[in-house]
Parts: structure tokens; sequence; C-alpha cells
């Protein structure tokens, strides 16, 4: 096989295998340390993520398409009177949380239809904060060396967001749940700012809680919602919009904002 | 014995990916819906070779996948089928270039264009974002096959979004 240090150019397929977190081990040292030192190479890669970010985005709405009442029933022999939102409050186990949903879902719907409809990724049911804040998970959880701005055991870090974003931002603690603090960083949110903490497990999965100072009037309801294999809960609750974002089972998910919502994540005194 | 409650709520819940991924794969949501619910069908028809430790969306994209080239099988059967014919189909469908001949085409159009193996690999990767294995369970083929075709739809895709293959006859004629 190749001589040891001598550099060999890494095969497009390798190059493509990288990108899509399929290489391991050495063959992965050796394709990203030759992108390193290949600024071509490293562009044509990045061009590859910026198109398949694309053709998420391209394809993302059709997901938000209703389902025709025929493929439902193929499944569901008995109808199906329940709404999308109650389907997916009720399956997330909400009540617990005291959602208001009904009302004040469709009046946010309304508000943010225009805007989210602008955004080529956008589902039509979700607020445009909650597509930053998946587009943001997207974008940064699968950086394998620069997730963070700001690591979790730098002591400014919540001080920093904080005084940024001028929301109260706490670093929740979900080492119960099996989840460290990695960091954060700030973004940019339309045309304020927010944050963006990161947790990852010990496998390496990584969630995202996106916070953010709200609109006057955004609707508190807790919401569950699926973009193709993430799953967002998000809410508004005490001056503070917050998303956790993650590739995650419902269930677990919603250990998890369960857990941020106790710490207060919600209950910050304004 | 019907299908258990929580097999079908997990076979609900892959209903919105099942339906894009049955519309990558025929471009006509009519004929997707049909696919859809074929693999619907055959996924509670055998609920109980399920099993509860995979992931329900990768085994349902195989089912889809299946059906779909069974359907394609059936048709090939049916007709006689002039590859020059179905590749000129497949070009006109795939957005013709018209008056702005040698311009980018558009994400779909190029997409489009892409041979069905490629695009479905592509997507599976891209859009889908299952792993290389999950791909090569979906499309049953081994993984290094799902490692060159994601590795040739990416090269293509750019060529016809560059624009410098709008005008080039297509590299790959297919018989299908």
């Amino acid at each position: 096989m190749n001589p040891p240090r001598s550099p060999v150019a890494p095969t497009d397929e390798q190059l493509s295998a990288c990108l899509d977190g399929e290489l391991q081990g050495a063959e992965r040292e050796t394709v990203e340390a030759w992108l390193r030192e290949h600024p071509d190479d490293a562009a044509r890669v990045r061009q590859w993520a910026a198109d398949a970010e694309a053709l998420r985005l391209r394809l993302a709405p059709w997901l938000d398409e209703p389902v025709p009442a025929s493929l439902r029933s193929a499944v569901q022999r008995r109808p199906v009177v329940a709404t999308r939102w109650a389907l997916a409050a009720s399956a997330a186990g909400l009540l617990l949380l005291g959602a208001a949903l009904g009302g004040a879902g469709v009046w946010q719907w309304q508000q943010q239809r225009g805007a989210v409809e602008a955004r080529a990724g956008a589902g039509a049911m979700t607020a445009g904060w909650v597509q930053r804040a998946a587009a943001a998970h997207a974008v940064y959880v699968p950086e394998p060396r620069h997730a963070v701005e700001v690591g979790a055991q730098e002591e400014h870090l919540a001080r920093w967001l904080t005084r940024r974003i001028d929301v109260p931002v706490k670093l929740f603690d979900l080492r119960e749940q099996g989840f460290e603090l990695v960091g954060g960083r700030l973004l940019p949110d339309g045309g304020g700012k927010s944050a963006q903490l990161m947790y990852q497990d010990t496998q390496g999965l990584r969630v995202t809680v996106y916070l953010r100072k709200p609109e006057a009037g955004t609707p508190a309801a807790f919401r569950y919602e699926r973009q193709g294999e993430l799953g967002l809960f998000y809410w508004v609750e005490s001056g503070a919009g917050y998303a956790l974002v993650g590739a995650l089972p419902r269930e677990q998910l919603l250990a998890l904002a369960e857990a941020i919502y106790r710490q207060g994540g919600g209950k910050a005194p304004r | 014995m019907r299908a258990p409650e929580t097999f079908c709520r997990q076979l609900l819940d892959t209903l919105p990916r099942l339906r894009r991924y049955a519309r990558t794969l025929v471009f006509d949501a009519a004929a997707a819906d049909d696919l859809a619910q074929m693999a619907l069908e055959r996924a509670l028809a055998h609920w109980h070779q399920f099993d509860q430790r995979r992931d329900m969306l990768v085994w349902v994209l195989a089912i889809a996948h299946n059906a779909f080239l069974d359907g394609r099988r059936r048709d090939a059967r049916l007709t006689i089928a002039d590859p020059d014919e179905l590749q000129r189909t497949q070009d006109r469908a795939g957005g013709d270039p018209g008056p702005d001949v040698g311009l980018r085409l558009d994400l779909l159009a190029a997409l489009r264009r892409l041979s069905p193996d490629q695009r479905e690999a592509l997507l599976l990767v891209c859009v889908e974002q299952l792993s290389y294995a999950e791909v090569a369970e979906v499309m049953h083929i081994p993984v290094g096959t799902v490692m060159s075709r994601v590795c040739r739809a990416r090269a293509a895709m750019r060529r016809f979004l560059d624009g410098s293959a709008a005008t080039a006859p297509p590299a790959l004629r297919r018989v299908i």
C-alpha cells in the first residue's frame, strides 16, 4: 500500500465519505490532514457540503405537505380527528407542562407564515426562529473541532452569553440524562442575537439548546416537532425562547427538555 | 393478527419522509403516494418481521425501494422500453434548458438528470441523512457501492449546477 509519510492524494470517494462522516481512525486523519494542506480540495468538499445543505432545504418543505387521508387510514383504521398540533402535543406528553395549544398555535402560524414561507427550508407550521435553531444545530453539530466558540470549562461562558443576548443564560446540567456541556456560541438571529449551548453524550451524540429574546406576544406553548431525524422541543417562558434540538427519540428528548425546564429554562426571574 | 398500536404509530411517524422518498424515486406526487401506500400495506402485512431495535424509517424505506423496483420490473415486462426514448423522456423531464442552454440548471432539474441509482443514494445520505450502512440496507447494495454512487452523484450534480454539462449528452445511458 502507500508508503508512510509520502502524501498520496485521497480519492474523491474518500473525500466524499469523509464529508459524510464515514471514515474512521487513521484514514480519516489522513484525509483531514490532506484537506488542511490542499485548499482546492477543501473548497470542493465545502461545495459538496453546500450542495447537500441546499438539497435538504429544497426538499424540507415536502415534509410539511398534508398527508392524504387515504395514506393515514391505510395505517390507522379509525378516523383521525386530532389535528397535527394536538397529535404532536399529546404524543409528547405535554399536558405535564401545561401546554396551551389551539388558538395560540393558529395565531402564531398566521403571524409567522409570511416570514417562514419566504425561507426556503422552512416548514409552513414552524416559526422562523425555530428553523434557525434547527439550522444552527445542523451546521455546528457535525463540526469535530470547532463545534463551540467558547468551551464549557471557561467560567465566563454564561455571563458572556447573557450579556450578549440580553436573556439570562444558565448552563443547564444534563449529566443525569447522560449529556455533558461542550460549550456555547453566539449566533445571529434575525435582527438580533441568540446563543447556542451544545451538549454531548458518551457516544458523541450532540444536542443543542438555542436561546433568544422572543418578540413581544410570542405564544408560550410548549411544542414538539420532527424535521427528518431531528426532534425539536421549543417553548417561550419568562422572557426567553428555548429550542432543544437533537436527533433523539421523542421520549429521550422530552426528558432533556423537562430537565432544562426544571432547572430554570423558563423560570428565570425577569 | 393486526399490527399492534405502537407499530402503527411508528409507521405513521415515518409517513412524511416515506412520501418524500417515494417522490424522489418517481417524481410524480400521485405515483409517489401510490408507492407509499404499497409500502405501508407491505409493512403492515409483515409487521411481525420488524425488529423493534431497528430504525423503522430504514425498514420502511427498504420496503418502498423493493416496491419501486417491482413496479419498474413489471412496467418493463409490459412495455417494450426503448432506452433512447427513456433517456429523452428523462432529459425532457429533467428541465429542458430551453433558450438558456449552457446556463446552470436549478437544483431539482439537476437532481432529475442524475441516474436513478445515484440520485437515490445521494438523497438518502444528504437529505434523509442515513449512514452508508443504512443506505446499503435500503438499496440492497454493498457499502462500497453506496460510497461510489454518492461520490459520482456529487460530481455530476456539480457539473449540472455549474452549467458545464447542460449541453453535453448524458454521460451514462442506462437501460432500465
